[in-house]
């Protein structure tokens, strides 16, 4: 269930850790998996640890810098989800990846399991990144 | 005359045989002075009437189903787990009085008919007829995963044991073990190593037989 101010985790390489739902697109419910959302980056990756020299290249490598608007697509969330043959599926977290306003990933690679849904909601591309599906 | 009205219209003819009677009777009324009235005319015109009470048929009320069984529900159920289930190996595998059935706190795999098969630990049975299920737990990339799956459900094709637990769980369900404190962690090891000890007994048996059943393993 992912409204507004929901804090999701960000498993792509993209550059943010934590993001905020700003708004969920096209519906007036909260977001499930496979629906498409507007973040706003809260934490970015790799921020604080890196020193003087390594922040150049962090910000370089990252896409995504905090405060930046982006869509995203929802992966996974803490809410049960049953699918059409009864079985339920729940993960521990919710987490999402950043997409472009045409619909593909802005990170290049993706740490993590990601539902099924994403298939039937035409999400192959995240699908054949994602390292594990369920 | 009476006997010549339609029995297809039985409120018009009703009519005419009521006059007709009411005729007769007119007729009697007048008759009575000249002679005793016959006691066998009045049956006799009655039956020359057209029986049209005798073409409605009457049926029977249906055999009750309350009757038929006592409990529908359960019966309807037990139709159910015969055709879903009908060597009754799951419902054994997870009745509460077989000691060898799958108990809270086992690591139990779910092979399914589309899609691979999933493990984890067993944290809450749900035993509700038809509708049983069971809550695996697992952790996949670092991250916990729980998945509800309907024992009877025509798209598991079959459940393992793969670890039993080794003290009874002192609860009906191990919700706890979400907490980081209590949590199994992945279960990925303990599966694959059960499941390379499968196959070598497999290969085991099959060498033995001659290497007969190669084709049956499983996919």
């Amino acid at each position: 269930m992912i409204q507004l101010k929901t804090m999701l985790n960000c498993i792509d390489n993209s550059g943010a850790a934590v993001v905020e739902c700003a708004r969920v697109m096209k519906m007036k419910r909260h977001a499930r998996i496979g629906d498409r959302i507007i973040v706003v980056v809260q934490k970015q990756r790799n921020f604080s640890e890196s020193g003087p020299g390594a922040s150049i290249a962090t910000s370089a490598a990252n896409k995504v810098r905090r405060g930046d608007i982006r869509h995203a697509v929802v992966v996974r969330t803490k809410k049960k989800w049953q699918r059409p043959d009864g079985s339920v599926v729940k993960f521990d977290d919710n987490a999402c990846v950043l997409i472009n306003k045409a619909g593909e990933p802005i990170g290049t690679r993706l740490n993590g399991v990601v539902g099924t849904e994403l298939r039937k909601m035409k999400w192959s591309k995240i699908l054949s990144l994602a390292p594990m599906h369920l | 005359m009476a006997t010549a009205t339609p029995t297809l219209r039985p409120l018009a003819c009703w009519k005419s045989i009521l006059r007709h009677s009411r005729q007769q009777k007119a007729i009697t009324r007048s008759l009575t002075t000249l002679r005793a009235p016959e006691r066998t005319a009045a049956p006799a015109s009655r039956n020359s009437l057209p029986p049209v009470w005798q073409k409605l048929k009457v049926y029977p009320p249906p055999p009750s189903a309350a009757a038929a069984s006592r409990e529908p529900i359960k019966d309807f159920t037990n139709d159910q787990l015969r055709i879903l289930d009908p060597t009754r190996a799951r419902t054994n595998l997870f009745s509460k009085g077989n000691p060898e059935g799958a108990k809270v706190g086992d690591i139990l795999l779910v092979r399914l008919k589309d899609g691979e098969p999933f493990a984890g630990v067993c944290i809450n049975i749900r035993r509700r007829g038809v509708d049983t299920g069971i809550l695996l737990r697992n952790q996949l990339t670092r991250v916990g995963v729980e998945m509800w799956y309907k024992i009877y459900s025509p798209n598991v094709e079959g459940i393992e044991v793969v670890q039993r637990k080794e003290k009874r769980a002192r609860r009906a369900r191990l919700t706890y073990m979400r907490k980081p404190k209590h949590d199994r962690g992945s279960v990925e090891n303990i599966v694959y190593q059960y499941q390379r000890m499968k196959a070598g007994l497999r290969s085991k048996e099959d060498s033995n037989l001659g290497g007969k059943k190669k084709g049956k393993g499983r996919k």
